[in-house]
Protein backbone atom coordinates (compact mmCIF):
# COMPACT_ATOMS: atom_id res chain seq x y z
CA UNK A 1 0.00 0.00 0.00
CA UNK A 2 1.00 3.35 -0.78
CA UNK A 3 1.91 5.86 2.04
CA UNK A 4 0.81 9.25 1.88
CA UNK A 5 0.91 12.14 4.35
CA UNK A 6 -1.96 12.94 5.98
CA UNK A 7 -4.13 15.97 8.12
CA UNK A 8 -3.36 14.79 11.38
CA UNK A 9 -6.83 15.85 12.49
CA UNK A 10 -8.00 13.69 9.61
CA UNK A 11 -9.96 10.28 9.44
CA UNK A 12 -10.35 10.16 6.45
CA UNK A 13 -8.76 12.12 3.42
CA UNK A 14 -10.77 11.89 0.14
CA UNK A 15 -7.75 12.05 -2.68
CA UNK A 16 -9.12 12.49 -6.28
CA UNK A 17 -12.10 9.98 -5.64
CA UNK A 18 -13.16 8.65 -8.35
CA UNK A 19 -16.16 5.83 -8.43
CA UNK A 20 -17.09 4.13 -11.38
CA UNK A 21 -19.55 1.32 -11.25
CA UNK A 22 -19.27 -1.88 -13.49
CA UNK A 23 -21.66 -1.88 -16.54
CA UNK A 24 -22.07 -4.28 -19.29
CA UNK A 25 -20.80 -2.04 -22.16
CA UNK A 26 -18.13 -0.25 -19.86
CA UNK A 27 -17.94 1.38 -16.74
CA UNK A 28 -20.83 3.75 -15.45
CA UNK A 29 -19.80 6.72 -13.99
CA UNK A 30 -20.58 8.22 -10.50
CA UNK A 31 -21.73 11.66 -9.52
CA UNK A 32 -17.98 11.35 -7.59
CA UNK A 33 -15.44 12.08 -10.11
CA UNK A 34 -12.01 13.55 -8.51
CA UNK A 35 -13.98 14.62 -5.02
CA UNK A 36 -11.33 15.81 -2.71
CA UNK A 37 -12.41 16.13 0.81
CA UNK A 38 -10.78 15.97 4.80
CA UNK A 39 -13.34 14.23 7.25
CA UNK A 40 -12.14 14.71 10.81
CA UNK A 41 -11.23 12.29 13.32
CA UNK A 42 -12.91 11.77 16.79
CA UNK A 43 -16.57 14.00 15.81
CA UNK A 44 -19.79 12.97 14.05
CA UNK A 45 -20.05 13.99 10.27
CA UNK A 46 -22.99 14.37 8.20
CA UNK A 47 -23.24 14.27 4.72
CA UNK A 48 -26.61 15.88 3.16
CA UNK A 49 -27.46 15.75 -0.37
CA UNK A 50 -30.28 15.13 -2.98
CA UNK A 51 -30.94 11.62 -4.81
CA UNK A 52 -28.34 10.60 -6.67
CA UNK A 53 -25.61 13.07 -5.75
CA UNK A 54 -23.44 9.72 -4.76
CA UNK A 55 -23.57 10.32 -0.68
CA UNK A 56 -24.46 6.69 -0.10
CA UNK A 57 -21.88 5.69 -2.77
CA UNK A 58 -19.16 8.19 -0.80
CA UNK A 59 -20.41 6.17 2.41
CA UNK A 60 -19.89 2.76 0.90
CA UNK A 61 -16.54 3.72 -0.40
CA UNK A 62 -15.56 5.17 3.17
CA UNK A 63 -16.41 1.47 4.34
CA UNK A 64 -14.12 0.06 1.78
CA UNK A 65 -17.49 -1.76 0.01
CA UNK A 66 -16.89 0.41 -2.62
CA UNK A 67 -13.39 0.33 -4.50
CA UNK A 68 -12.74 3.48 -6.75
CA UNK A 69 -10.68 4.03 -9.33
CA UNK A 70 -6.85 4.15 -9.10
CA UNK A 71 -6.06 7.38 -9.39
CA UNK A 72 -7.67 8.07 -6.20
CA UNK A 73 -8.95 7.26 -3.14
CA UNK A 74 -9.57 7.13 0.30
CA UNK A 75 -6.98 7.39 3.31
CA UNK A 76 -7.45 6.13 6.35
CA UNK A 77 -4.51 5.95 8.45
CA UNK A 78 -2.46 7.12 6.11
CA UNK A 79 -3.19 3.99 3.76
CA UNK A 80 -5.29 4.26 0.76
CA UNK A 81 -8.21 2.08 1.60
CA UNK A 82 -8.02 -1.84 -0.43
CA UNK A 83 -11.45 -3.49 0.99
CA UNK A 84 -13.58 -3.29 4.26
CA UNK A 85 -11.55 -3.49 7.97
CA UNK A 86 -13.27 -4.24 11.37
CA UNK A 87 -11.62 -0.46 12.31
CA UNK A 88 -14.38 0.79 10.17
CA UNK A 89 -18.25 -0.65 10.38
CA UNK A 90 -21.39 -0.02 8.90
CA UNK A 91 -24.72 0.57 10.18
CA UNK A 92 -27.45 -0.18 6.85
CA UNK A 93 -30.89 1.21 7.07
CA UNK A 94 -32.60 -2.39 6.72
CA UNK A 95 -31.55 -5.57 7.08
CA UNK A 96 -29.02 -4.96 9.93
CA UNK A 97 -30.16 -7.57 12.15
CA UNK A 98 -30.08 -11.33 12.08
CA UNK A 99 -33.46 -12.66 12.99
CA UNK A 100 -32.89 -15.93 14.19
CA UNK A 101 -30.56 -14.81 17.04
CA UNK A 102 -31.76 -12.37 20.10
CA UNK A 103 -30.79 -8.92 20.81
CA UNK A 104 -28.43 -10.69 23.19
CA UNK A 105 -27.01 -12.85 20.39
CA UNK A 106 -26.88 -10.31 17.82
CA UNK A 107 -25.21 -7.64 19.93
CA UNK A 108 -22.28 -10.61 20.80
CA UNK A 109 -21.92 -11.86 17.18
CA UNK A 110 -18.96 -9.56 16.34
CA UNK A 111 -16.97 -10.54 19.03
CA UNK A 112 -16.79 -14.38 18.27
CA UNK A 113 -14.72 -13.18 15.29
CA UNK A 114 -12.03 -11.11 17.45
CA UNK A 115 -8.61 -11.73 18.55
CA UNK A 116 -9.01 -9.37 21.35
CA UNK A 117 -12.47 -9.84 22.35
CA UNK A 118 -13.12 -9.37 26.21
CA UNK A 119 -12.84 -12.89 28.29
CA UNK A 120 -16.80 -11.97 29.76
CA UNK A 121 -18.37 -12.05 26.78
CA UNK A 122 -21.63 -12.07 28.53
CA UNK A 123 -20.97 -9.22 30.58
CA UNK A 124 -19.63 -6.88 27.78
CA UNK A 125 -23.06 -7.49 26.31
CA UNK A 126 -25.34 -7.48 28.94
CA UNK A 127 -23.18 -3.85 29.77
CA UNK A 128 -23.76 -2.56 26.11
CA UNK A 129 -27.62 -3.54 26.26
CA UNK A 130 -28.08 -1.00 29.33
CA UNK A 131 -25.82 1.41 27.67
CA UNK A 132 -28.24 1.57 24.77
CA UNK A 133 -31.40 1.18 27.16
CA UNK A 134 -31.99 -2.26 25.70
CA UNK A 135 -30.89 -3.97 28.51
CA UNK A 136 -34.85 -5.45 29.08
CA UNK A 137 -34.85 -6.64 25.46
CA UNK A 138 -31.72 -9.07 25.46
CA UNK A 139 -33.89 -11.83 25.17
CA UNK A 140 -36.22 -10.48 22.22
CA UNK A 141 -36.21 -11.37 18.27
CA UNK A 142 -35.76 -8.67 15.97
CA UNK A 143 -39.36 -9.10 14.84
CA UNK A 144 -40.53 -8.61 18.13
CA UNK A 145 -38.88 -5.10 18.27
CA UNK A 146 -39.52 -1.62 17.34
CA UNK A 147 -37.79 0.19 14.61
CA UNK A 148 -35.70 2.03 16.89
CA UNK A 149 -35.24 -1.17 19.15
CA UNK A 150 -33.94 -2.66 16.09
CA UNK A 151 -31.25 0.43 15.33
CA UNK A 152 -29.92 0.44 18.50
CA UNK A 153 -29.46 -3.04 18.84
CA UNK A 154 -27.23 -2.42 15.49
CA UNK A 155 -25.38 0.47 16.63
CA UNK A 156 -25.19 -1.94 19.96
CA UNK A 157 -23.41 -4.35 17.86
CA UNK A 158 -21.15 -2.48 16.08
CA UNK A 159 -20.26 -0.52 19.40
CA UNK A 160 -19.07 -3.61 21.41
CA UNK A 161 -16.28 -4.63 18.43
CA UNK A 162 -14.74 -0.98 19.41
CA UNK A 163 -14.51 0.26 15.54
CA UNK A 164 -12.55 3.72 15.39
CA UNK A 165 -15.35 4.50 12.89
CA UNK A 166 -19.27 4.25 12.52
CA UNK A 167 -20.59 4.13 9.25
CA UNK A 168 -24.29 4.82 9.63
CA UNK A 169 -26.59 4.89 5.57
CA UNK A 170 -29.63 6.88 6.83
CA UNK A 171 -30.13 4.56 9.79
CA UNK A 172 -33.67 6.57 11.35
CA UNK A 173 -35.36 6.81 7.63
CA UNK A 174 -37.78 4.84 8.81
CA UNK A 175 -38.42 6.01 12.41
CA UNK A 176 -41.26 8.61 13.57
CA UNK A 177 -39.90 11.74 14.81
CA UNK A 178 -39.99 11.21 18.69
CA UNK A 179 -37.88 8.13 18.26
CA UNK A 180 -35.49 9.88 15.81
CA UNK A 181 -35.12 12.43 17.89
CA UNK A 182 -34.12 9.67 20.74
CA UNK A 183 -31.98 8.26 18.80
CA UNK A 184 -30.23 10.96 18.24
CA UNK A 185 -29.53 12.13 21.91
CA UNK A 186 -28.66 8.29 21.82
CA UNK A 187 -25.67 8.79 19.00
CA UNK A 188 -24.65 11.80 20.67
CA UNK A 189 -24.45 10.49 23.88
CA UNK A 190 -22.57 7.25 22.54
CA UNK A 191 -20.17 9.63 20.61
CA UNK A 192 -18.91 11.35 24.06
CA UNK A 193 -18.25 8.20 25.70
CA UNK A 194 -16.26 6.57 23.01
CA UNK A 195 -14.97 10.11 21.16
CA UNK A 196 -14.89 7.35 17.89
CA UNK A 197 -15.61 9.33 14.34
CA UNK A 198 -19.04 8.75 13.05
CA UNK A 199 -20.23 9.58 8.89
CA UNK A 200 -24.09 9.56 9.05
CA UNK A 201 -25.59 10.60 5.31
CA UNK A 202 -29.17 11.57 5.82
CA UNK A 203 -32.28 12.97 3.72
CA UNK A 204 -33.41 14.92 6.58
CA UNK A 205 -31.94 18.19 7.14
CA UNK A 206 -32.90 18.94 10.65
CA UNK A 207 -31.29 15.06 11.51
CA UNK A 208 -27.94 16.66 9.72
CA UNK A 209 -27.72 19.71 12.08
CA UNK A 210 -28.81 18.52 14.98
CA UNK A 211 -26.91 15.27 14.98
CA UNK A 212 -23.69 16.56 13.07
CA UNK A 213 -20.21 18.31 14.77
CA UNK A 214 -19.79 19.32 10.57
CA UNK A 215 -22.58 19.06 8.39
CA UNK A 216 -21.89 18.29 4.42
CA UNK A 217 -23.78 19.35 1.30
CA UNK A 218 -22.74 17.41 -1.58
CA UNK A 219 -24.25 18.16 -4.99
CA UNK A 220 -23.70 18.79 -8.63
CA UNK A 221 -22.47 16.23 -11.44
CA UNK A 222 -19.34 15.84 -10.98
CA UNK A 223 -20.09 16.06 -7.10
CA UNK A 224 -18.87 19.12 -4.90
CA UNK A 225 -19.04 20.02 -1.53
CA UNK A 226 -21.73 22.96 -1.30
CA UNK A 227 -22.75 23.44 1.92
CA UNK A 228 -19.54 22.59 4.63
CA UNK A 229 -20.86 24.27 8.38
CA UNK A 230 -19.65 23.82 11.59
CA UNK A 231 -22.72 22.64 13.51
CA UNK A 232 -21.09 22.40 17.09
CA UNK A 233 -22.56 23.56 20.37
CA UNK A 234 -25.88 23.59 22.17
CA UNK A 235 -27.20 26.49 19.33
CA UNK A 236 -27.29 23.96 16.75
CA UNK A 237 -29.23 21.07 18.96
CA UNK A 238 -31.99 23.65 19.35
CA UNK A 239 -33.78 23.84 16.28
CA UNK A 240 -35.46 27.10 16.89
CA UNK A 241 -31.95 29.44 17.31
CA UNK A 242 -31.01 31.80 14.97
CA UNK A 243 -27.94 29.86 13.93
CA UNK A 244 -29.87 26.57 13.45
CA UNK A 245 -32.66 28.09 11.31
CA UNK A 246 -29.10 30.37 9.09
CA UNK A 247 -28.01 27.42 8.26
CA UNK A 248 -31.00 24.82 7.72
CA UNK A 249 -32.16 27.78 5.26
CA UNK A 250 -28.87 27.93 3.92
CA UNK A 251 -28.94 24.18 3.50
CA UNK A 252 -32.20 23.89 2.03
CA UNK A 253 -31.53 27.17 -0.53
CA UNK A 254 -28.82 24.90 -1.89
CA UNK A 255 -30.91 21.45 -1.66
CA UNK A 256 -33.90 22.31 -3.29
CA UNK B 1 -66.50 -21.70 22.04
CA UNK B 2 -64.42 -18.48 20.93
CA UNK B 3 -63.89 -17.33 17.06
CA UNK B 4 -60.19 -17.61 17.50
CA UNK B 5 -60.45 -20.72 19.04
CA UNK B 6 -62.88 -22.22 16.08
CA UNK B 7 -60.31 -20.58 13.44
CA UNK B 8 -57.96 -23.15 14.80
CA UNK B 9 -59.92 -26.07 14.88
CA UNK B 10 -62.36 -25.65 11.96
CA UNK B 11 -59.49 -27.32 9.97
CA UNK B 12 -59.56 -30.54 11.77
CA UNK B 13 -63.16 -30.43 12.53
CA UNK B 14 -64.81 -29.83 9.11
CA UNK B 15 -61.94 -32.64 7.89
CA UNK B 16 -62.93 -35.09 10.86
CA UNK B 17 -66.41 -35.10 9.53
CA UNK B 18 -65.80 -35.03 5.73
CA UNK B 19 -63.56 -38.09 5.74
CA UNK B 20 -66.12 -39.67 8.89
CA UNK B 21 -69.21 -39.03 6.14
CA UNK B 22 -66.58 -40.85 2.89
CA UNK B 23 -66.18 -44.20 5.37
CA UNK B 24 -69.56 -43.96 6.25
CA UNK B 25 -70.74 -43.76 2.60
CA UNK B 26 -68.28 -46.17 1.71
CA UNK B 27 -69.62 -49.20 5.24
CA UNK B 28 -73.14 -48.37 3.24
CA UNK B 29 -71.72 -49.17 0.20
CA UNK B 30 -69.97 -52.36 1.57
CA UNK B 31 -72.97 -53.53 3.58
CA UNK B 32 -75.21 -52.91 0.03
CA UNK B 33 -72.73 -55.51 -1.53
CA UNK B 34 -72.47 -53.06 -4.19
CA UNK B 35 -69.90 -54.16 -6.96
CA UNK B 36 -67.11 -51.65 -6.11
CA UNK B 37 -66.60 -52.77 -2.66
CA UNK B 38 -65.04 -55.86 -4.01
CA UNK B 39 -62.39 -54.09 -5.56
CA UNK B 40 -62.44 -51.20 -2.64
CA UNK B 41 -63.51 -53.41 0.90
CA UNK B 42 -64.69 -50.71 3.28
CA UNK B 43 -62.60 -50.49 6.34
CA UNK B 44 -64.70 -52.44 8.75
CA UNK B 45 -63.40 -55.77 6.39
CA UNK B 46 -59.84 -55.02 5.72
CA UNK B 47 -59.47 -53.68 8.96
CA UNK B 48 -60.83 -57.11 10.75
CA UNK B 49 -58.69 -59.06 8.57
CA UNK B 50 -55.79 -57.32 9.85
CA UNK B 51 -56.77 -57.59 13.30
CA UNK B 52 -57.39 -61.12 13.12
CA UNK B 53 -54.16 -61.54 11.68
CA UNK B 54 -52.49 -59.39 15.28
CA UNK B 55 -50.81 -56.93 11.91
CA UNK B 56 -48.67 -59.86 10.79
CA UNK B 57 -48.67 -59.94 6.82
CA UNK B 58 -47.31 -62.01 4.69
CA UNK B 59 -47.11 -65.34 4.65
CA UNK B 60 -44.69 -68.19 6.38
CA UNK B 61 -40.88 -66.70 6.60
CA UNK B 62 -41.87 -63.58 4.25
CA UNK B 63 -43.97 -62.16 6.82
CA UNK B 64 -43.22 -59.00 8.62
CA UNK B 65 -45.20 -57.08 11.39
CA UNK B 66 -47.03 -53.75 10.37
CA UNK B 67 -44.33 -51.90 12.68
CA UNK B 68 -41.30 -53.99 10.80
CA UNK B 69 -42.45 -52.67 7.78
CA UNK B 70 -43.43 -48.83 9.34
CA UNK B 71 -39.89 -49.08 10.33
CA UNK B 72 -38.24 -50.42 7.19
CA UNK B 73 -39.84 -47.38 4.90
CA UNK B 74 -39.37 -45.00 7.50
CA UNK B 75 -35.52 -45.49 7.69
CA UNK B 76 -35.08 -45.59 3.87
CA UNK B 77 -37.54 -42.57 3.40
CA UNK B 78 -35.87 -40.48 6.32
CA UNK B 79 -31.89 -42.19 5.61
CA UNK B 80 -32.28 -40.91 2.00
CA UNK B 81 -33.97 -37.61 3.15
CA UNK B 82 -31.14 -36.59 5.20
CA UNK B 83 -28.59 -37.37 3.21
CA UNK B 84 -30.21 -35.65 0.39
CA UNK B 85 -30.46 -32.81 2.89
CA UNK B 86 -26.53 -32.88 4.15
CA UNK B 87 -25.64 -33.49 0.51
CA UNK B 88 -27.28 -30.08 -0.97
CA UNK B 89 -26.11 -27.78 1.94
CA UNK B 90 -22.54 -28.98 1.14
CA UNK B 91 -23.14 -28.63 -2.31
CA UNK B 92 -24.95 -25.20 -1.92
CA UNK B 93 -21.73 -23.95 -0.05
CA UNK B 94 -18.99 -25.49 -2.79
CA UNK B 95 -21.03 -23.61 -5.77
CA UNK B 96 -21.31 -20.27 -3.79
CA UNK B 97 -18.36 -19.90 -2.43
CA UNK B 98 -16.08 -20.75 -5.49
CA UNK B 99 -16.90 -19.94 -9.20
CA UNK B 100 -15.04 -22.82 -10.20
CA UNK B 101 -17.06 -25.87 -8.23
CA UNK B 102 -20.01 -23.52 -9.69
CA UNK B 103 -18.76 -24.10 -13.24
CA UNK B 104 -17.82 -28.40 -12.52
CA UNK B 105 -21.51 -29.04 -10.75
CA UNK B 106 -24.15 -26.85 -12.13
CA UNK B 107 -24.30 -28.77 -15.30
CA UNK B 108 -24.48 -31.93 -13.74
CA UNK B 109 -26.92 -30.88 -11.26
CA UNK B 110 -29.46 -29.34 -14.65
CA UNK B 111 -28.65 -32.67 -16.95
CA UNK B 112 -29.83 -34.83 -13.65
CA UNK B 113 -32.64 -33.33 -12.04
CA UNK B 114 -35.39 -33.98 -14.71
CA UNK B 115 -34.57 -37.68 -14.09
CA UNK B 116 -37.26 -38.98 -12.71
CA UNK B 117 -35.92 -41.35 -9.46
CA UNK B 118 -38.14 -44.48 -10.67
CA UNK B 119 -35.34 -44.71 -13.69
CA UNK B 120 -32.43 -45.31 -11.17
CA UNK B 121 -34.15 -48.21 -10.00
CA UNK B 122 -32.66 -50.71 -12.00
CA UNK B 123 -29.36 -49.37 -11.84
CA UNK B 124 -29.32 -49.34 -7.83
CA UNK B 125 -30.34 -52.65 -7.55
CA UNK B 126 -27.24 -53.45 -10.26
CA UNK B 127 -25.22 -51.67 -7.82
CA UNK B 128 -26.06 -51.94 -4.64
CA UNK B 129 -28.55 -55.74 -4.82
CA UNK B 130 -31.68 -55.34 -3.09
CA UNK B 131 -31.22 -54.02 0.01
CA UNK B 132 -32.14 -50.98 2.01
CA UNK B 133 -28.72 -48.91 0.13
CA UNK B 134 -30.64 -49.47 -3.27
CA UNK B 135 -34.18 -47.52 -1.64
CA UNK B 136 -32.23 -45.35 0.15
CA UNK B 137 -30.30 -44.18 -3.21
CA UNK B 138 -33.28 -44.07 -4.75
CA UNK B 139 -35.06 -41.38 -2.64
CA UNK B 140 -31.96 -39.34 -2.11
CA UNK B 141 -31.88 -39.03 -5.95
CA UNK B 142 -35.11 -37.85 -5.83
CA UNK B 143 -34.80 -35.44 -3.58
CA UNK B 144 -30.94 -34.21 -3.81
CA UNK B 145 -30.97 -32.31 -7.10
CA UNK B 146 -34.11 -30.55 -6.36
CA UNK B 147 -33.14 -29.60 -3.15
CA UNK B 148 -29.91 -28.66 -3.85
CA UNK B 149 -31.69 -26.12 -6.87
CA UNK B 150 -34.03 -24.62 -3.91
CA UNK B 151 -31.05 -24.41 -1.91
CA UNK B 152 -28.93 -22.48 -4.56
CA UNK B 153 -32.00 -20.25 -4.84
CA UNK B 154 -32.78 -19.87 -1.18
CA UNK B 155 -28.62 -18.43 -1.10
CA UNK B 156 -29.38 -16.01 -3.80
CA UNK B 157 -32.44 -14.50 -1.43
CA UNK B 158 -30.26 -13.53 1.88
CA UNK B 159 -30.07 -10.30 1.76
CA UNK B 160 -26.67 -9.29 0.83
CA UNK B 161 -26.17 -6.83 3.80
CA UNK B 162 -26.40 -9.80 6.07
CA UNK B 163 -22.99 -10.58 4.17
CA UNK B 164 -21.60 -7.33 4.62
CA UNK B 165 -22.49 -6.78 7.92
CA UNK B 166 -20.62 -10.47 9.39
CA UNK B 167 -17.58 -9.39 6.81
CA UNK B 168 -17.57 -5.76 8.39
CA UNK B 169 -17.85 -7.65 11.99
CA UNK B 170 -14.74 -9.51 11.05
CA UNK B 171 -16.39 -13.07 9.75
CA UNK B 172 -14.06 -14.75 6.95
CA UNK B 173 -15.96 -15.94 3.75
CA UNK B 174 -16.10 -19.71 5.54
CA UNK B 175 -17.70 -17.88 8.74
CA UNK B 176 -19.64 -15.97 6.53
CA UNK B 177 -21.55 -18.86 5.38
CA UNK B 178 -21.66 -21.27 8.53
CA UNK B 179 -23.15 -18.28 11.01
CA UNK B 180 -24.92 -16.32 8.48
CA UNK B 181 -25.87 -18.00 5.38
CA UNK B 182 -26.59 -21.38 6.84
CA UNK B 183 -28.95 -20.08 9.43
CA UNK B 184 -30.90 -17.88 6.54
CA UNK B 185 -31.10 -20.54 4.66
CA UNK B 186 -32.24 -23.00 6.84
CA UNK B 187 -35.86 -22.67 7.08
CA UNK B 188 -36.50 -22.27 3.23
CA UNK B 189 -34.61 -25.38 2.63
CA UNK B 190 -36.49 -27.22 5.50
CA UNK B 191 -39.64 -25.97 3.75
CA UNK B 192 -38.46 -27.58 0.25
CA UNK B 193 -37.64 -31.01 2.26
CA UNK B 194 -41.26 -30.94 3.38
CA UNK B 195 -42.43 -30.52 0.11
CA UNK B 196 -40.24 -33.01 -1.44
CA UNK B 197 -41.36 -35.74 0.96
CA UNK B 198 -44.02 -36.70 -0.83
CA UNK B 199 -41.70 -37.13 -3.70
CA UNK B 200 -39.30 -39.12 -1.60
CA UNK B 201 -42.53 -41.12 0.11
CA UNK B 202 -43.36 -42.15 -3.48
CA UNK B 203 -40.18 -43.03 -4.35
CA UNK B 204 -39.17 -45.41 -1.84
CA UNK B 205 -42.98 -46.97 -2.13
CA UNK B 206 -42.68 -47.53 -5.50
CA UNK B 207 -38.52 -49.30 -4.95
CA UNK B 208 -39.93 -51.64 -2.47
CA UNK B 209 -42.80 -51.93 -4.92
CA UNK B 210 -40.72 -53.52 -7.85
CA UNK B 211 -37.87 -54.77 -5.97
CA UNK B 212 -37.68 -54.67 -1.94
CA UNK B 213 -39.58 -57.57 -0.06
CA UNK B 214 -40.69 -55.72 2.85
CA UNK B 215 -41.86 -52.09 3.97
CA UNK B 216 -45.25 -50.28 3.41
CA UNK B 217 -44.72 -50.68 -0.52
CA UNK B 218 -44.67 -54.26 -0.97
CA UNK B 219 -47.61 -54.58 1.57
CA UNK B 220 -49.42 -53.87 -1.29
CA UNK B 221 -47.33 -55.70 -3.77
CA UNK B 222 -48.12 -58.74 -1.34
CA UNK B 223 -51.74 -57.89 -1.83
CA UNK B 224 -51.96 -57.97 -5.68
CA UNK B 225 -49.97 -61.10 -6.15
CA UNK B 226 -52.02 -62.83 -3.57
CA UNK B 227 -55.30 -61.48 -5.13
CA UNK B 228 -55.99 -59.28 -1.24
CA UNK B 229 -57.91 -56.26 -1.94
CA UNK B 230 -58.10 -55.97 1.69
CA UNK B 231 -54.27 -56.27 2.12
CA UNK B 232 -54.31 -53.32 -0.45
CA UNK B 233 -56.68 -51.28 1.05
CA UNK B 234 -54.74 -51.66 4.35
CA UNK B 235 -51.89 -51.07 3.06
CA UNK B 236 -52.74 -48.12 0.96
CA UNK B 237 -54.50 -46.93 4.36
CA UNK B 238 -51.21 -46.82 6.37
CA UNK B 239 -49.12 -44.94 3.54
CA UNK B 240 -51.94 -42.60 3.65
CA UNK B 241 -51.77 -41.69 7.19
CA UNK B 242 -48.30 -42.40 7.78
CA UNK B 243 -47.84 -39.83 4.92
CA UNK B 244 -49.94 -37.40 6.57
CA UNK B 245 -48.60 -37.90 10.42
CA UNK B 246 -45.37 -37.12 9.04
CA UNK B 247 -45.93 -34.40 6.51
CA UNK B 248 -47.51 -32.41 9.82
CA UNK B 249 -44.51 -33.64 12.15
CA UNK B 250 -42.26 -31.97 9.72
CA UNK B 251 -44.55 -28.82 9.40
CA UNK B 252 -44.58 -28.27 13.01
CA UNK B 253 -40.53 -28.59 13.11
CA UNK B 254 -40.56 -25.78 10.67
CA UNK B 255 -43.25 -23.67 12.25
CA UNK B 256 -41.62 -24.00 15.72
CA UNK B 257 -37.65 -24.69 15.53
CA UNK B 258 -37.02 -22.66 11.87
CA UNK B 259 -39.62 -20.54 12.27
CA UNK B 260 -37.83 -17.14 11.00
CA UNK B 261 -37.75 -15.85 7.26
CA UNK B 262 -35.54 -13.65 5.96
Amino acid sequence: MEVVSESHESVFRLDNLTVNFPGQSGPVPSPLQGLNLDIRANEITTILGASGCGKSTLLRTLGGFVLPEDTGGVLYKKQFLTGPTTDIVMIFQENNLYPWLTVKGNVGFGLRFRKNAPKDLNKSVADMLSNVGLADAARAYPHQLSGGMRQRTAIARALITRPQVLLLDEPFSALDISLKRRMHSLIHKLQDETDISMVMVTHDVEEAITVGDRVLVLGGNPAGVLVDADARGPEMRDRYSKEYLNLQKEIEEVIF
Amino acid sequence: MSTAAWDKAAPWVVGGISVACVIAAWEIAGVAELPVTTVLPPPSQFMAMVIESDFRIGLGSQSATLWESLTATFVRVFGGMLLAFVAAIITGAAISLSRFTTWCISPFLYLLAPIAPIAWIPTAIVVFGINNATAIFIVFMGVYFILTIGTLAEIRRVPAEYGTVAGNLGASRWQQWLFVVMPAILPGVFTLLRTNFIAAWMAVLVAEMVGLRDGLGAIIMMGRNLFNNELIMFGMLVIGVSGFIVDRSLALIGNRVLWWRV
